[in-house]
């Protein structure tokens, strides 16, 4: 009973202490309350956005060269959605906090439907000529322009050079060599992002395309889906899970769990984004490490090469209160060669300048993407976007993996896709 | 110590012959259960203490090379102060929860009241609206009332959230002491106030202290509060699970294993440690009261 | 309302009762007291949970396209979520997750509680060593049992030597790979609460058992369980309304895949990932009254025993 007291009498002065509140609660916060002055702020996330990253680097470059519109990094958390709902709490409460919004390439048209970013028609000509058009048009939505191309990024194929000769150039030879290659070295042949998340339909996509499917004509006013090629290419992914070429976990796979895969030597093959190439050769000890190249990525007709588009776009938040100097941050970001070498030097993140990619020809990744990002293609950056990609999810993941019907999945798709143009 | 008291006359009428067997069976049964518990914890342990990107991923836990590299990243991140975070605002809502608590279980379960039931429902369906769809407007009024990155923004919410478990908690373990004590008590001439903290709360102890440790743990590990109302900024009031989730690898996709293992054993120990502390309460709880009398 | 009927029907004409031996004793400076006592918790639950789901409920009403509102579509968002097959096999998901999980946790945690509860050898241990997966984040616990189960790396497949089995990836097994993990991370929290009620239970209630030559399964069913009713309704109510609830476990493990979407993934999905705040709203006000429903069963059951009490059952 006494230390019962006792507990009680702690805990009264805990609350007497604590009542005194939140440490340098306003020094720091920033809940949108007007900025002064110039400085602007840019939230965007992801490991280049942490200190010492080269987001960090842009904006204290950007810093130097305007002291009177300094730019700070607000980070944002590591995963797309996450972010994308912290921007969205913002500008949903119309906000001021944000001046600059890293944008997905998805977003664009989400982001221009609910009047949350400025159009950036006044300096589309300078953007549109220096930018990679892939990643032009994933900042463009109805004819406009509503964000300025930062960073891209675009699927590899990842090959093992001490088991197969040369890379594939259609996915059917893939499965060929690659269930032959794998069966003599004891291991599996391919893996890519076969988990029921974004990066599926990504991957899905890339089969897509590249037997020459298509979701909407030019400027999306009408659905082109070809529910004929994407059951035959959903069936080629089918078989490939049910006749082992592609390894047994890739239907939980992320590009995490694929990469490891391969890091530990487990596959022959493997669909991932440029970051993997640095990281294995760094391993030392991997069995990949020093037999392994990179190529673009197969096609189903053996023609040429594509790759969905990735990356991040910035934009100019519609309730910024400075808004002239976020808008000439942003068109520096995308066009001035400093910061988008920086990009590539600094961090091998894929710039979105065309011609930076010339002066880095001797760094294999980006000699390689030079040669594959003026094929890749981006996702519609439709405002229905993100409801077209669960759809993709749900009705073509069981598809592949065997638990529903082929025709009915690619059907489902085709009518979603017939409802968002409406 | 007093924990010896507990289970009076549990273990003395085996025979000899089948004592061996019976310890062996024990013994046995022990060894799975801290198997079950402690085996996934373990591995937490060898992966953060592993360096390099291939060890981490690899199915042989004892792969190395090892190293001690995770925990100086853990701590080059300001962890210390997520962990201060989370602590005051745990802490916080741990005792507002158990004060205000502990009044409203009393009521429920002694005092004369009104429609208990209907009240006890009430109570309940304030924590069963799915959390996410209750963001965005909180989101809205938070920001209104600048309690976006603050500790109060945390706690608060979480003790409103939390409160129903405690009051469901504390109410049937008031409701469980016998009334003859308060009543006697009341002959003794105490008053209602007195009869509540001097006989009731000594004796509903376990439940006290059982309460405590939830609402501490559920408060400690909440995240979707958490990471929209003070999703950066260790220095105010980021939290640990928040930290821990933000943690990136060096390049765009890369996850960081080796630094989320050791965050989180940082974070067990402690836990543990404020866990085992509140237990010892639990169970002490009956030699510290006067039931027995 | 019904629910009033179970109230000792003395307290309820307490007020026109004055004037008694018992009123005055009892009267009205225990009925303010108790208004008293449990003003700051409605108070504070009230003004932090009222605005935001009532806020939700109107919402509900309200027809949408993404974020933008179009008009108010009455109950059209309730129907077009009840008729949405996505929901029914959410729900089916969300109980049997709910079934499986909480009827192992509970077998689990009251073994735990009975454990924690005697003398022996390695008790501290024991006792920490149980604590231990609760006190886990569960975003984290998630994430590892998601490597555990998972192909790559494939520690459980390892152990076992059971090859490339695919846990996670096709159905059934990847309900029962959730299951598991839920049950690791939450039995000890019935266990704990169990504890504690075993503690209040006086020692001379167990030692009447054996003079009666009660065998240890008697013993536990006739005597322990009994008077462990409140504690084991309250576990299992909270451990209910939460599995009814599971999102973080089944979004880090299989996205949902394989048949494990559960209805807070789906309101998750209509809130945050594709905005449509009315239909969202309504798919959780319909969680929200089947879970309260669910619950509504607990609180009546426990209702019975707060109202009587202990003293009464003896």
């Amino acid at each position: 009973m006494r230390k019962a007291m006792t507990w009680l009498a702690a805990g009264g002065a805990f609350v007497l202490v604590m009542a005194a509140c939140t440490p340098g609660g306003d020094d720091n916060g920033d809940d949108g309350d007007g900025e002064a002055g110039g400085e602007l702020v840019w939230a965007i996330g992801g490991a280049e956005a942490q200190p010492g990253g080269v987001h960090q680097q842009v904006a204290e470059l950007w810093s130097e060269q305007n002291p009177d519109n300094p730019i700070r990094i607000e980070l944002l958390p590591e995963e797309a959605d996450q972010q994308r709902e912290q921007q969205a709490l913002e500008l949903q409460a119309e906000g001021s906090g944000f001046d600059v919004l890293g944008v997905d390439v998805i977003w664009t048209g989400e982001y221009s439907e609910n009047g949350w970013v400025e159009s950036l028609e006044d300096v589309r000509a300078e953007i549109e000529e220096a930018s990679l058009p892939g990643a032009f048009e994933s900042a463009t939505w109805g004819g406009e322009l509503w964000a300025a191309p930062y960073n891209t990024n675009a699927g590899f194929l990842y090959y093992r050079t001490d088991l197969v000769e040369e890379p594939p150039t259609t996915w059917a030879d893939l499965c060929q060599v690659g269930v032959a290659a794998a069966e003599a070295a004891g291991i599996q042949p391919f893996i890519g992002q076969g988990a029921q998340y974004e990066g599926f339909v990504v991957n899905w996509l890339e089969y897509y395309w590249s037997a020459g499917g298509e979701l909407y004509n030019e400027d999306q006013t009408e659905v082109l889906f070809d529910t004929e090629l994407a059951a035959q290419v959903t069936q080629f992914m089918a078989d490939a899970i049910a006749q082992g070429c592609y390894a047994p976990g890739f239907n939980t796979a992320q590009e995490e769990p694929a990469r490891n895969e391969f890091q530990q030597g487990n596959v022959v093959f493997m669909r991932n984004w440029p970051y993997v190439y640095g990281l294995v050769n760094e391993d030392t000890g991997s069995p990949a490490n020093g037999n392994f190249d990179i190529a673009p990525l197969p096609t189903v007709t053996g023609e040429g090469t594509i790759s969905a588009l990735g990356g991040f776009n910035n934009a100019v938040s519609a309730f910024s209160d400075n808004k002239d100097a976020a808008i000439d941050f942003v068109t520096w970001a995308a066009t001035d060669p400093e910061p988008q070498t920086l990009l590539a030097t600094e961090a091998s993140v894929p710039p979105t300048m065309e011609s930076v990619y010339e002066d880095l020809s001797d760094d294999p990744v980006m000699a390689l993407l030079g040669e594959v990002l003026p094929d890749a293609k981006p996702r519609p950056p439709a405002p229905q976007w993100n409801e077209i990609s669960v759809e993709m999810q749900r009705a073509l993941h069981p598809a592949v993996n065997g638990q529903g019907d082929i025709q009915s999945a690619v059907e489902s798709v085709r009518d979603f896709l017939e409802g968002t143009i409406e | 110590m007093s924990d010896v008291a507990t289970a009076p006359g549990r273990e003395i009428e085996a025979t000899p012959r089948r004592e061996g067997a019976r310890l062996w069976g024990k013994t046995g049964l022990l060894g799975i259960i801290l198997l079950w518990c402690l085996f996934p914890f373990f591995w937490l342990i060898m992966t953060s203490l592993k360096l390099g990107d291939r060890a981490l991923n690899s199915p042989d836990i004892f792969q190395g090379p090892f190293g001690l590299d995770n925990y100086r990243n853990v701590f080059e991140q300001d962890f210390q102060l997520n962990l201060r975070n989370s602590f005051a605002i745990a802490g916080m809502t741990t005792i507002i929860c158990i004060v205000i608590g502990s009044l409203a279980g009393y009521a429920l379960a002694r005092l004369p009241l009104k429609r208990k039931i209907l009240l006890l429902t009430g109570v309940l369906a304030v924590s069963l609206f799915p959390p996410v769809a209750l963001v965005p407007p909180l989101y809205e009024l938070w920001r209104n009332l600048g309690l976006l990155n603050t500790w109060e923004g945390l706690y608060i919410p979480y003790t409103a959230f939390t409160l129903p478990l405690t009051i469901f908690i504390l109410t049937t373990f008031y409701a469980a002491i016998p009334k003859e004590l308060e009543e006697a008590a009341r002959v003794d001439g105490a008053t209602p106030f007195q009869a509540f903290y001097k006989v009731i709360f000594p004796l509903a102890a376990p439940g006290v202290f059982a309460a405590a440790i939830i609402i501490f743990v559920t408060a400690w590990n909440e995240f979707l509060l958490a990471s929209t109302f003070a999703p950066r900024n260790p220095e105010v009031a980021q939290t640990v699970p928040v930290a821990i989730a933000a943690f990136t690898g060096q390049v765009e996709f890369q996850r960081p294993i080796g630094t989320i293992t050791a965050a989180c054993v940082v974070v067990v120990i402690p836990m543990i440690i404020v866990a085992l502390a509140f237990q010892r309460r639990i169970v002490a709880g009956l030699t510290a009261g006067s039931v027995k009398g | 309302m019904a629910e009033t009927r179970t109230a000792p029907p003395e307290r309820n004409r307490a007020p026109t009762g004055r004037g008694g031996p018992r009123a005055r004793r009892k009267g009205l400076s225990e009925r303010a007291l108790a208004r008293l006592f449990i003003a700051p918790s409605l108070l504070v639950m009230g003004l932090v949970a009222l605005f935001p789901v009532i806020y939700a409920m109107v919402l509900s009403l309200y027809s949408y396209t993404r974020r933008q509102r179009t008009g108010f579509g009455g109950l059209d968002n309730y129907v077009d979520a009840l008729t949405d097959g996505r929901f029914w096999s959410a729900l089916q998901f969300t109980l049997t997750f709910t079934v499986t999980s909480v009827a192992a946790e509970f077998l689990i945690g009251l073994g735990f509680a009975l454990l924690m509860n005697r003398t022996f050898r390695g008790r501290g241990i024991t006792r920490a060593a149980i604590l231990v997966p609760w006190v886990i984040p569960t975003v984290i616990a998630a994430q590892m049992w998601f490597f555990m189960f998972n192909v790559t790396p494939g520690f459980i497949n390892t152990i076992f030597g059971l090859g490339d089995f695919s846990w996670i990836g096709q159905p059934g097994w990847a309900t029962f790979a959730i299951v598991f993990a839920d049950v690791w991370k939450t039995a000890p929290f019935v266990a704990l609460l169990l504890l504690a009620g075993l503690q209040t239970i006086p020692a001379e209630m167990g030692e009447s058992g054996l003079v009666d030559g009660a065998n240890a399964f008697q013993r536990l069913w006739y005597i322990t369980l009994p008077l462990l009713r409140p504690a084991i309704l309250v576990a299992l109510l909270f451990r209910t309304v939460d599995a009814l609830r599971v999102y973080d476990l089944v979004v880090v493990m299989t996205g949902g895949a394989f048949d494990t979407e559960s209805l807070s993934v789906l309101v998750q999905q209509f809130v945050v990932r594709t905005p449509d705040p009315g239909f969202g709203s309504a798919l959780s006000t319909i969680t929200f009254v089947l879970i309260l429903g669910i619950g509504l069963i607990f609180v009546r059951m426990l209702g019975r025993d707060i109202m009587v009490g202990r003293g009464a059952e003896r």
